[in-house]
């Protein structure tokens, strides 16, 4: 879990957008442990939202997850 | 097995729980109404007053007034917000474009829907709506509310809201319209602590399932649809809250094939209920009904003169597989035939009811029109029994889950998966055989290839057997 955990905020960090779908971020995961399952992968995600790392971004028909502080307030421009 | 609830059911009492007086909550009369005007000017919204439909700006002015005449210490929301939403949305006519900023991060701790981020672009013209947020409110299995409880969530939404809502949104949820981010938890806490009440879903989740009336107040009901929303609503929790799907993913509960929910165009997964046995037919009822005693369809169409009841023309002549017949007084139909469209037995009603083994059907892929058009759902699984616990259900959701989770782009709706791997590819995931109820039209979409390994012998023949059957 915690170096789920980890892979998920790597990926976060160095994402190019600062926004990004569950699915991209799996896959970023993926990438370091090929082996992680997605249900794995969600309950990590849901860590981080919980303890207020992530966040998630809602345009009300799709959602996205990003890092808190980096480059998105609360307001979107 | 009856329907239990998971947890005691609460009470709402609205004595307890209500912020306004009686005065303050009737606090403008129609003569107050006819002359109010609301701050900005809206000559279009006025005109969409007119004409024969309700409008919605009638009672966004109803709102502006009564809040406007509220005490202001008894609203933590702007008392103008009404006002302002008005003048925004006159102001988007006129420039042809909308002046909400497109989402945004606010959600309730822990929560990937429910609550929905609005901001204005014109926080200083219409400061009230700078924060403009959207709360979903998962209504109660077939709308099933009371007074009490219904009372309370338009105090609580007057109180930290705009006091405009939208019942029902197109999922089903109540839809509360407008508030500040500062109110998000504390609305969130009276609903959950005080009113035993949850959010919907929203984004990229499972969106708030919605049932038909069902066996609550409707003979038609084939299975328990309320019981079935519940069950699910609750077995999903995660599912609902936490968004990992590629898109929105919408189950509706028809009880019958009437299609009161329309599950079979609005949900990626409709349950629509069925039978596999014989129509009951009640042939004295049938006479009664060819002898004028009853009235067809229950007497909804009685408002004209239609002339007598015709069996032939109205019922017989009308069914779509052309399946029944009267043959010395006796109506019969041929079962296997029948697409069990339900049209002999709305008309009929005290004559036929569906047979006596019921279940579901389970139709996928439904959509609104955003890529190759609007989409109806496709009969996958013609039959199942529908009984709690629901465990063949749950497991079929499941299978179909773990492909589009996989298998979806972002943003590709479950229809659109479909289309894009081909149906066959969806049928071998869920391990189901072709059926003929899958093809729309014969002729039209053969879309079953054979496989070597479903053709006995595979493609290898006895060449020289064959050219001794079938000469050059
Ligand atoms: S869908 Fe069928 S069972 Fe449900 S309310 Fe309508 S007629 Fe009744
Ligand atoms: S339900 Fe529809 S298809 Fe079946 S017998 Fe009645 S009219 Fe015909």
């Amino acid at each position: 879990m915690e170096e789920l955990k980890k892979a998920i905020l790597d990926f976060a960090e160095n994402s190019k957008k600062s926004k990004f779908y569950f699915k991209d971020m799996e896959k970023g995961v993926q990438e370091k442990f090929p082996d992680a399952k997605m249900r794995e992968i969600k309950k990590a995600a849901t860590a981080l939202i919980n303890e207020g790392v992530l966040i998630f971004f809602s345009t009300g028909s799709s959602t996205m997850y990003g890092l808190k502080g980096r480059g998105m307030t609360e307001d979107p421009e | 097995m009856g329907f239990e609830s998971k947890r005691e059911e609460k009470e709402i009492k609205y004595a307890e729980t209500r912020i306004y007086t009686d005065a303050e909550v009737h606090n403008y009369t129609e003569e107050e109404l006819k002359s109010f005007k609301v701050k900005h000017d809206i000559p279009d919204l006025d005109e969409l007053e007119k004409g024969p439909w309700p409008s919605f700006v009638a009672d966004a002015k109803r709102e502006a007034l009564h809040r406007s005449k509220l005490p202001k210490d008894k609203m933590l929301v702007a008392p103008d917000v009404v006002e302002d939403m008005l003048g925004q949305l006159q102001l988007s006519f006129d420039d042809g474009e909308t002046h909400w900023k497109h989402g945004g991060i606010v959600g309730i701790m822990g929560y990937g829907g429910g609550v929905i981020g609005r901001y204005s672009d014109l926080a200083d013209k219409y400061p009230s709506i700078a924060h403009f947020h959207t709360l979903r409110v998962n209504q109660p299995a077939s709308k099933f509310y009371d007074t009490g409880f219904l009372r309370t969530i338009c105090d609580l939404w007057e109180y930290r809201g705009s006091g405009m809502m939208n019942l029902h949104g197109s999922t089903g949820d109540m839809v509360l319209l407008g508030t500040v981010t500062d109110q998000l938890e504390p609305i969130f806490f009276e609903l959950t602590h005080v009113m035993d009440q949850d959010l919907g879903g929203s984004g990229s989740n499972l969106r708030t399932p919605s049932a038909c009336i069902g066996k609550a107040r409707c003979e038609f009901s084939c299975y328990d649809t309320q019981a079935l929303s519940y069950e699910l609503t609750n077995h999903y929790q995660d599912e609902l809250h936490r968004p990992a799907f590629p898109y929105k993913f919408k189950f509706k509960f028809d009880g019958c094939p009437n299609g009161c929910v329309a599950s079979i165009a609005r949900s990626d997964m409709s349950f629509i209920g069925t039978w596999r046995d014989d129509i009951r037919i009640d042939q004295e009822a049938v006479k009664a009904y060819i002898a004028g005693d009853f009235q067809p369809n229950g007497g909804a169409h009685a408002g004209r003169d239609w002339g007598g009841f015709d069996i032939e023309k109205e019922v017989i002549g009308l069914c779509p597989t052309r399946c029944m017949v009267m043959e010395d007084g006796i109506l019969k139909i041929n079962n296997p035939e029948c697409t069990r469209c339900m049209h002999c037995i709305n008309v009929m009603p005290r004559a036929l009811r569906p047979g006596l083994d019921t279940g579901i059907s389970i139709l996928c892929g439904a959509k609104a029109p955003i890529l190759e058009g609007a989409q109806m759902s496709t009969l996958i699984v013609p039959f199942m029994k529908a009984e709690p616990p629901y465990d063949n259900i749950k497991e079929f959701i499941e299978k179909v889950w773990e492909w589009w989770m996989e298998e979806g782009k972002n943003r590709e709706r479950l229809g659109e998966l479909i289309q894009r791997k081909s149906l066959p590819a969806f049928l071998e995931v869920l391990g189901l055989p072709p059926a003929p109820q899958m093809v729309k039209a014969p002729r039209s979409n053969p879309y079953i290839f054979w496989k070597e390994e479903d053709v006995p012998g595979g493609w290898d023949r006895d060449i020289k057997g064959y050219r001794e059957r079938h000469k050059r």
